[in-house]
């Protein structure tokens, strides 16, 4: 066998007995799936607040790595021609840390909640939503949604 | 001690990382929210002065007589549809009046300051445009008031009551 033979196969071998680093476990859920903002005189709630939302996690496998939930919007909010730019909404997180606040965005993952090592009980956090009310939003219904991920590493 | 190709290390090593990249790689998992928010119509109209005044003057040296008070400032909210016609109109209730003698209430005009806004002449019959706009916001601006003077007037003290109407559609 050439020495080039026998380098990869000691690489190979190598590589599958190493500890993998994609073998975590992750469990994540979102116990709400959906908030409403209802409407308001700007002049006397200047932000508006909707119910927070639950979220669950678990990590395992994953002793030595960090894990991170991020959230980021599909688009601004958005009602037939018009829209709510998603800056327009932030948030609060309990318990702090791991959790942390934050401003949405449609281009970034921001990071809500964020720590290192193994989760290996079912935790659960809480997301507050706030949206800044103004007198120059249209008339209308406006959506948007919102995915939340758990990522090790 | 390795004698062969320097090239042989590198495809060593890119082997290796081809075997061990299913190794590699973030694991996820992911849930979704669904927002929603409602914005209604809505109109909110605020006015400096709720009174104002035209004290007596000369016909020959003061041919409109400014009010008392000043210019008027005029703060105009509203919600409504996309590139939706605001107004802000302004209607007398009478003449000026004072017992039975009366002054037409269209010497009363207005110059106004401020986007959107116009001068115009009081109206007892027909809501006159104070300003106008487009669509939602908070807008400002101010009214200034002055009656023509003239020498054909009764003596006596008038007044008229001018009905403002801010229409978010």
């Amino acid at each position: 066998m050439s020495r080039w033979v026998a380098t990869c196969l000691v690489a190979g071998i190598a590589g599958w007995l190493a500890p993998a680093a994609g073998a975590q476990t992750l469990t994540f859920s979102v116990t709400q799936t959906s908030i409403a903002f209802a409407d308001a005189d700007p002049d006397i709630t200047p932000s508006l607040t909707a119910t927070g939302v639950t979220l669950n996690y678990k990590v395992t496998g994953n002793a030595a790595g960090a894990w991170r939930i991020t959230v980021m919007s599909g688009t601004d909010l958005t009602s037939g021609s018009a829209s709510i730019p998603i800056g327009n909404l932030s948030w609060t997180a309990t318990p702090s840390p791991p959790f942390q606040a934050g401003t949405m965005s449609t281009s970034v993952q921001q990071t809500v909640a964020s720590g290192t090592g193994n989760v290996n009980t079912t935790r659960t956090g809480t997301v507050v939503f706030s949206l800044v009310n103004a007198w120059t939003y249209n008339v209308g219904t406006y959506s948007a949604t919102l995915t939340f991920t758990l990522t090790a590493p | 001690m390795f004698t062969g190709n320097i090239r042989q290390p590198a495809l060593a090593a890119l082997v290796a990382l081809v075997v061990w990249a299913p190794g590699l790689g973030a694991s996820t998992s992911a849930g979704n929210v669904a927002v929603s928010v409602t914005v209604s119509a809505a109109a909110k109209l605020a006015l400096g002065v709720s009174t104002i005044t035209f004290v007596n003057a000369d016909p020959d040296l003061v041919a409109a007589i400014p009010a008392s008070e000043g210019a008027i400032a005029i703060t105009a909210k509203a919600k409504t549809a996309t590139g939706a016609l605001v107004t802000l109109t302004v209607i007398a209730n009478n003449d000026l009046a004072s017992g039975l003698d009366a002054i037409a209430i269209t010497n009363v005009k207005w110059t106004a300051s401020g986007a959107g806004f116009t001068a115009g002449t009081l109206s007892k019959t027909a809501a006159q445009t104070v300003a106008s706009w487009s669509g939602s916001g908070a807008r400002t601006g101010s009214q200034s008031y002055a009656l023509t003077n003239n020498w054909s007037y009764p003596t006596g003290i008038f007044s008229a009551t001018a009905t403002y109407t801010l229409t978010a559609p």
